[in-house]
């Protein structure tokens, strides 16, 4: 029998070999380039350094970027959680029709987001349509300036990226058996006790597993800000694309590129340290 | 009290879809609209942007790139995929754990990430940007979606049928052709769906290994940065609709693979 199982290990190797030519070693490529300061030639021996990054930190530009990024990074996951909290919880426990309307949510998913971004900018711009319908409501007297703002590169990080946490979320609270809730009511807590002690205790994978898919591709966005945001909202995906198709500083480039990697991969680490990759590859599964 | 929370969720639910399908209802209406701007009220119904877009030769080059790389890249990360979660699943007994780890993290990792350092890595040794470099760029990640689509089905396939088949006195090679590709197909064909729409859709690697070459995704991009013509709204329409009708394959596809599992419990 086993004889059978060594053969199929054996058809691990073509897709793994892609992955360390094609995704491990180009890594490890742009990981030298972050240590060095200059080009990579064959044959040369490298000088590492640090100072790619120590740039980075001392350069007060950079550093406002990196840490806007981060702000706006989070604020995008808190905002998507609060907005798909109850979208999830009444997919999970208050209807039947959960299924065909998760296909329903995950519709726009699969049109072009450039092409979903550029409608908020028609949306939002001065002349658009959210200014034109408060001025119709008379709620505005003037049009109000949205567009290429912090504010608008966050609306639409959120509205991008909120179904990611839904599914999560929904999954986890699918799974939580309603006896523990209602056992916890005869025992005489409140309700809004009972959501709190229990609910939502056992929702936080979900919540975990939602700031994965929300927190890394916001952190790593380039299009939206560079479609809805303006000189106050540049984040760290535009600074890379600068250097790479502009300035042409690999090394400082790459160094950013490593910081972004290394922070996307501490937290898929921490993650399955704590809640264990299956729940990932459920939620993942569904979509 | 208990109704009440129920209707303000109901109605809360049904404003959140609402939320999500408004950019998209706005797109299809102004592919219509004979106004050059993007204002209120609405000028009036026109086909023009559709010939404007019949006539526009880049962006029919980049439909052609966008299909060409759609088509290619699902098929070798649908093959690599499928080999890759028998050799995982019913090959290696242990430390999968490191390896799931490996092939989750292009589906986590920004694509920004993933597309610079293919940039890097391909200047290095001297491979012209262009549309091999996108191909195996989007193999790269959608291969792991690929996997994970894939690993649903194969876990609960148990080796017995396998081993069965061999005690019987198939070759391993027929056991694999004959017995496991055939449970696999129809996950196998939802994967390739979903890695072609993948790689439709994907952008920002694109944009960085594409070169003086075009996609549909890139030469929205272009269009977006240098004013806006409806023809963009043209360009989503028909996307939408395409997407729409590969959703539909999708799910029929499910249909009919959960049917063939009905059969076989039976």
């Amino acid at each position: 029998m086993s004889v059978i199982k060594s053969k199929n290990k054996n058809l691990i190797y073509p897709g793994l070999l892609w992955l360390f030519i094609f995704f491990l070693l180009p890594l490890s490529v742009i990981l030298i380039y972050a240590v060095t300061a200059h080009d990579l030639v064959p044959g040369e021996s490298l000088k590492f350094t640090f100072s790619n990054f120590a740039v980075i930190f001392q350069k007060k530009h950079y550093l406002i970027i990196l840490l806007r990024s981060l702000k706006i990074s989070f604020l995008t996951t808190i905002f998507s959680i609060i907005f798909s909290y109850p979208v999830a919880y009444f997919l999970a426990k208050r209807t039947k029709f959960d299924k065909v309307l998760i296909v329903v949510l995950m519709i726009p998913f699969w049109i072009n987001y450039l092409i979903r971004t550029f409608a908020w900018k028609l949306i939002l711009s001065e002349n658009g349509v959210l200014n034109q319908l408060l001025l119709w409501l008379k709620v505005i007297d003037e049009p109000v300036r949205v567009l290429y703002s912090q504010t608008s590169v966050l609306l639409g990080l959120i509205y991008m990226y909120t179904p990611m946490m839904v599914l999560p979320l929904y999954a986890s609270l699918l799974r939580i058996d309603n006896s523990l809730v209602e056992a916890s009511q005869d025992l005489g807590a409140s309700r809004i006790r009972a959501f709190f002690d229990i609910t939502f205790k056992l929702s936080l994978t979900g919540i975990f597993a939602g700031t994965l898919l929300v927190f890394i591709p916001a952190l790593g966005s380039f299009a939206i800000p560079a479609i809805l945001g303006g000189t106050d909202s540049v984040m760290i995906g535009n600074i890379i694309e600068n250097q790479f198709s502009r300035v042409g500083n690999w090394n400082f480039g790459s160094a950013f590129t490593v910081a972004l990697a290394v922070l996307s991969i501490a937290l898929v680490l921490f993650y399955s340290k704590i809640f264990g990759l299956e729940s990932i590859y459920k939620n993942k599964g569904n979509t | 009290m208990k109704n009440k929370g129920s209707v303000i969720l109901t109605i809360y639910t049904a404003l959140f879809f609402l939320y999500i399908f408004v950019p998209i209802i706005f797109i299809f209406i102004f592919a219509w609209n004979s106004g050059e701007g993007y204002s209120l009220p609405l000028k009036g119904f026109t086909w023009r942007w559709f010939a404007e877009l019949a006539g526009d030769r880049l962006a029919k080059e980049a439909i052609r790139n966008s299909i060409i790389i759609a088509l290619s890249s699902a098929t070798i990360s649908t093959i690599l995929a499928t080999l890759l979660s028998i050799g995982l699943l019913k090959g290696l007994a242990r430390r999968t754990g490191a390896f799931l780890i490996l092939l989750i993290l292009p589906v986590l990792m920004p694509g920004l990430t993933i597309g610079i350092a293919a940039l890097v890595f391909f200047r290095t040794i001297n491979f012209p940007p262009g549309i091999p470099i996108v191909i195996v760029s989007h193999v790269s990640i959608s291969m792991s979606y690929v996997f994970l689509i894939l690993m649903g089905r194969i876990e609960g396939m148990p080796l017995d049928l396998q081993e069965a088949s061999v005690d019987l006195g198939a070759s391993w090679l027929s056991s694999i052709k004959d017995i496991i590709f055939p449970i696999l197909m129809p996950a196998a064909v939802a994967g390739w769906l979903f890695a072609f729409m993948i790689s439709w859709n994907e952008f920002i690697m694109t944009y960085f290994l594409i070169g003086a070459n075009m996609t549909l995704p890139v030469y929205i991009f272009s269009q977006l940065r240098f004013g806006i013509s409806p023809k963009v709204n043209v360009i989503s329409v028909l996307i939408t609709l395409f997407t729409l009708c590969m959703i539909a394959i999708l799910l029929a596809s499910r249909k009919i693979y959960n049917k063939i599992l009905m059969k076989e419990r039976r």
